[in-house]
Formats: structure tokens, C-alpha cells, sequence
């Protein structure tokens, strides 16, 4: 590219190029970084100084206390539970949709991912609502099941409704990862297992599955991760159970105006996320490793 | 894959079970879309009855959903300009310049798509609350553009990348100035990248909600945040009518997004094979 740059005017000497084009990327990266420093970093570590601050601005722990104790903490857990069984069956749903579709004709398996990413478009609260009149008493799913002993089942403003309806929220996040890292695997590793002799469950349980093990791992956690933050769903399908920390931080600040009560709860989510992410991140140096190894 | 296709029957299985979960994610948006013509709104599926009831509801007078509609249009129509603004302009210097820290300012980009959106959303309520800006479109809009602008900024990077800079040498070797180049080849073949990326910034901005909750006022309250209200707290049909209309833009949208690309893949390869026919002209000439 600096030869592009260079064709005009050759005689011009390569190092005040470059410091033209340093000059250039620092003028034009200028507007993204002051608008994120201003409207992301900052609110975020005026969020992490307000939770460490009494109401006259002194310094203290005890809105981390107030959040890992009693009602608070009950919450933690319950966003935990609900985010981890969200991630669980969107990683069962994914897998098996994921493989249905790489064996499925290039049209076919274009109309599937079409029904994966148009949803993944159209407004989570619609997708909801749509849930909340599909699962109720005289809903689609109660009327079809009507024969069945113990019709209509409950299966709004509980727990159930609540993972029903975030996993149809995560799954396509997990569908496209999966999706990728299946078509990543390199089928000459299968076939070269095979023309040894080894059995299809061995080559799953050995080649197929260790190769796309990391590739699990981070579709599991990312949904987790994006469950964490999330309400709109659970507040929305769920009962007082099923409250979660997102839902926990809103109430604080619009009902009971308790600013650094929220703001503790903000960094805890901060802090799990930063987590998950880290994970994410090892998991996906490991596969790397892992492919290169068994490629050569 | 081969080595779970044991037999016909896991076949079918399989089959079936995808069926099951394709279906699972697109129920709720054809439940929606059916029950928006019914004349009972929340108890029962399918309908009994058709009507335009909801529809007609809307744009009656006392309505709130006219007013929610603007202010959404509105802010997602500033948050679109801000997030092309500064998405040009990084994407450019992530992809066509020599940037120091560059990995440091991409990691600041992907930032506030990583961290869960109600802690933006907390944050920006620190910032804006104290300027008495709670309510305003264009402080909302100005939150909307944190989420917004690095959706943006992904799409154009991707942009520039997709074009050849065969084009943009090609053009230098010919004596074109920076400012030709850019106005004569890199804009006209960014342009449906510009296009994605504005779209999508819409979207972003007109669909989000948690930024738009914590920024709203009691009178000024964001399309969502009206269809969350709705939902939660009052017994309105018309959000029946408010949500088709909002999937059938989502549709809409996602369908332009793929016409333009469409088009753009076109443009590309018409100006490439032009190059090649003058290649083929001057074998004599540089290879370019």
C-alpha cells in the first residue's frame, strides 16, 4: 500500500511517508476514540467510583457487602442458574442444528441459516411477546398438547418460560459459531483416521469432537456471558423467582433511585463478564494450538 | 457430519429434530405476525376472528404510539449519521493507514460490544442524569451511537478490506491524486458497505433498549421502551399491531441490506475486469 502512495511522487524520501501515514491513522482514529473514551471508559469508571463511595463520598465496601448478602445474592445466584441452563441448551440446540445443516445442499442449508439470522434481526421484545402468546394456558403449545394428562401446562412466569425463551434469544449466536468451526474442520483428518481403520465413534470421539471442543467451549460461554447481562426476556416471561441482576440494577435506579447499589451490582456483572471473556479467549488460543498440532 | 450418520433412520432423526429448532426460532415472530390481524389479541392461538383493529389503533387519537414512533426514528436517525462519521473514519485508519496502538484502539472498539449493555446503559445514566439530559433525543442518540458506531466500524473495516487495492495502485500509477482516488474509486466501491453500515446502525439504534430505558423520561419514551411498558404494565392490543409492523422493518431492512450487497459485488467486479481488459491491451504496461 505505500507503494500506492509512493507512485505520485517517487523522489520522496520512505520514512516522512510513513510518518504521513502515522499522522493520517492518528487524525482518523481521533473521533472513535474520543467518543468511546468520553461515552464508554468513562461513564464505566465513574460507575466503578460510585460503587466504592458512600453518600458524602467517602470510601467503602459496603455496597458489595449489601450485594453479596441476603436478597442480593439470591439474585447473583439465580442469574447464574438461569444464564448457565440458557447456555447449556442453546449449546445442544446449536450442536445438533449445526450439524443438520452442514449436511444439508447448499439451498437448503441457505434457507436454514436465513431462519437462524432473520429472528436474530427483528426485536428481542417482539420475539418475546411472541413466546408470552404462543406459551400461554390457550396458547399454540398448550392447544397442540391439550390431549396430553395435566393440559395446560404452566409454562409462563416460571423458570421454564424464562430458559424457553433466552435460549431462542441465544441460539443463533451459537448456530453461527458452531456453524463456522464445523465447516472449519479439516475433513482430511477424518478421512486419514478412516483409511487407518478407525471406527466412526472413534474418529468422533477422537479427531471430530477434540477438534471442535474449543469451539463449544466458547459458543457455550458466550451465551452465558450474554445471558448475564440480560432482561428483558426473564423480566418479561418470568415470576419474582426468576429476577435477575440486569433486571436488579434497573429497579435500583428508576424505582428506588439507589445509585451506587446499582453501580456495586454493575461491576460484579462487569467483573463476570470480564471473566467469561478471558475464557473465551484461552479456550480459543488452545484450539488454535490444538489444530495446528494435529494438522502437521 | 459422515460419522454421526449411522443409519437412515438417525438420518431422519436428525431431520426432524433440526425441524423442531428452526421452528423454535421462528414461532414467535410468525405467532406475532398472525395474532396482529386477530380479534382477540392475548388469549388465544389461532385466531378465532380477523380484524385491522389493532392496526387502525394506533393512529388514533390519544394514541401514544405515534409519538414513540418519531422520537425512535429520530434518534436512530442521529445515531445512524454519528455512527457513519465516526465509523468512516476509523475504518479508514484501521485499514489504510499506519496507526500506532492499533490493536489498543481496536480492543476500545469491541468494548462496548463484549460488556453487557445494561452496564453502558448504567454508565451513561451517571453521565447524563447530572446535565439534566435525561429525555433528550440527542442524549439518547449519543448513547445509541456507543453500541451503534462499532457495529459500523466492523462493517466497513470488513468494507475495506473487500476491495481490491489493486484499484486504488492502479489509479496512482495513472497519476490520480489521494482525493481522486477516494472520491472516484474507494467511495463509489464503499458505498454499499456505507449503506450496510448506516442500515444497520439503524436498526441498532431504533431496536435498542436498555440505554433507551435509562435515558428516557416519563414524556419522552422510545418505541421499545413504550412496547416494554406495554407489556409489563398496561393492557394495550395495539402492541400486537406495533410488533408486526416492527419485524416486517426488520425483514425489509435485512433484504435491502442484501440487495445492496448484491449490487456492490457487481460494481466490483465490472471495474476489475475493466482493469484486466486494459491489462490485456498493454501487455507492455505494469503489472498491476
Amino acid at each position: 500500500m505505500a507503494a500506492t502512495l509512493t507512485a505520485g511522487a517517487p523522489a520522496r524520501p520512505r520514512k516522512l511517508l510513513a510518518s504521513r501515514r502515522t499522522r493520517v491513522g492518528i487524525l482518523y482514529a481521533l473521533p472513535v476514540v474520543v467518543y468511546l473514551l468520553v461515552l464508554f471508559v468513562y461513564p464505566i469508571f465513574s460507575t466503578l467510583l460510585l460503587s466504592l463511595q458512600n453518600a458524602d463520598g467517602s470510601f467503602t465496601l459496603h455496597w458489595y457487602a449489601d450485594a453479596l448478602t441476603g436478597v442480593n445474592l439470591s439474585v447473583l445466584f439465580t442469574t447464574l442458574r438461569i444464564s448457565a441452563e440458557t447456555a447449556l441448551l442453546s449449546l445442544v440446540f446449536g450442536f445438533v442444528l449445526a450439524q443438520a445443516i452442514c449436511r444439508l445442499k447448499p439451498l437448503l442449508a441457505g434457507l436454514a441459516m436465513l431462519v437462524v439470522v432473520v429472528p436474530h434481526f427483528v426485536s428481542a421484545l417482539v420475539r418475546t411477546y411472541g413466546w408470552i402468546i404462543m406459551l400461554g394456558d390457550k396458547g399454540l403449545v398448550n392447544e397442540s398438547l391439550a390431549w396430553a394428562p395435566g393440559a395446560p401446562f404452566r409454562l409462563l412466569y416460571n423458570e421454564l418460560g424464562v430458559v424457553i425463551g433466552t435460549t431462542s434469544m441465544m441460539l443463533p449466536y451459537t448456530v453461527l459459531l458452531l456453524y463456522g468451526v464445523m465447516r472449519g474442520v479439516d475433513r482430511r483428518l477424518l478421512a486419514a483416521a478412516s483409511s487407518m481403520g478407525a471406527k466412526r465413534v472413534t474418529i468422533f470421539r477422537r479427531i471430530y469432537l477434540p477438534l471442535v471442543a474449543p469451539g463449544l467451549a466458547s459458543a457455550g460461554l458466550l451465551s452465558f456471558i450474554l445471558s448475564l447481562g440480560y432482561y428483558i426476556t426473564p423480566a418479561l416471561m418470568g415470576g419474582p423467582n426468576q429476577t435477575m441482576i440486569a433486571t436488579l440494577i434497573n429497579q435500583q435506579v428508576t424505582k428506588e433511585n439507589q445509585w451506587n447499589g446499582a453501580a456495586a451490582q454493575g461491576v460484579i456483572l462487569l467483573v463476570l463478564t470480564l471473566a467469561g471473556l478471558l475464557l473465551v479467549k484461552a479456550v480459543t488460543s488452545l484450539g488454535a494450538s490444538r489444530k495446528k498440532r494435529s494438522a502437521s | 457430519m459422515m460419522e454421526l450418520r449411522k443409519t437412515l433412520a438417525g438420518r431422519i432423526a436428525l431431520t426432524a429434530v433440526a425441524t423442531i429448532i428452526l421452528l423454535f426460532l421462528a414461532l414467535p415472530i410468525v405467532v406475532i405476525l398472525v395474532t396482529s390481524f386477530s380479534n382477540n389479541a392475548f388469549a388465544a392461538f389461532p385466531p378465532e376472528a380477523w380484524t385491522l383493529n389493532w392496526y387502525k389503533a394506533l393512529f388514533a387519537d390519544g394514541s401514544k404510539w405515534p409519538a414513540a414512533l418519531s422520537l425512535s426514528a429520530l434518534v436512530a436517525a442521529l445515531s445512524t449519521v454519528f455512527s457513519l462519521i465516526i465509523g468512516v473514519t476509523a475504518a479508514t485508519a484501521l485499514t489504510r493507514s499506519e496507526l500506532p496502538l492499533r490493536s489498543a484502539v481496536f480492543a476500545l472498539v469491541l468494548g462496548p460490544l463484549l460488556i453487557p449493555q445494561i452496564v453502558t446503559a448504567l454508565g451513561l445514566f451517571l453521565l447524563f442524569e447530572p446535565a439534566a439530559m435525561l429525555g433528550s433525543p440527542i442524549a439518547i442518540a449519543l448513547g445509541h451511537t456507543v453500541l451503534a458506531a462499532p457495529i459500523a466500524v466492523l462493517i466497513l473495516i470488513a468494507t475495506l478490506r473487500g476491495i481490491d487495492e489493486r484499484l486504488e495502485d492502479a489509479a496512482a500509477s495513472m497519476g490520480a491524486g489521494r482525493l481522486t482516488i477516494a472520491r472516484k474509486i474507494t467511495f463509489p466501491l464503499a458505498a454499499p458497505g456505507m449503506i450496510a453500515a448506516a442500515i444497520f446502525s439503524f436498526i441498532t439504534s431504533f431496536d435498542e433498549f436498555y440505554i433507551a430505558q435509562f435515558l428516557s423520561s416519563v414524556d419522552t419514551v422510545t418505541l421499545p421502551v413504550r412496547v416494554y411498558n406495554s407489556l409489563t404494565f398496561e393492557i394495550d392490543p395495539s402492541v400486537t399491531a406495533v410488533s408486526a409492523l416492527l419485524t416486517a422493518f426488520a425483514i425489509l431492512a435485512l433484504g435491502l441490506v442484501a440487495l445492496v450487497r448484491w449490487i456492490g459485488s457487481g460494481r466490483q467486479q465490472s471495474l476489475l475486469s475493466v482493469e484486466n481488459t486494459v491489462g490485456v491491451a498493454n501487455p507492455g504496461g505494469d503489472a498491476v
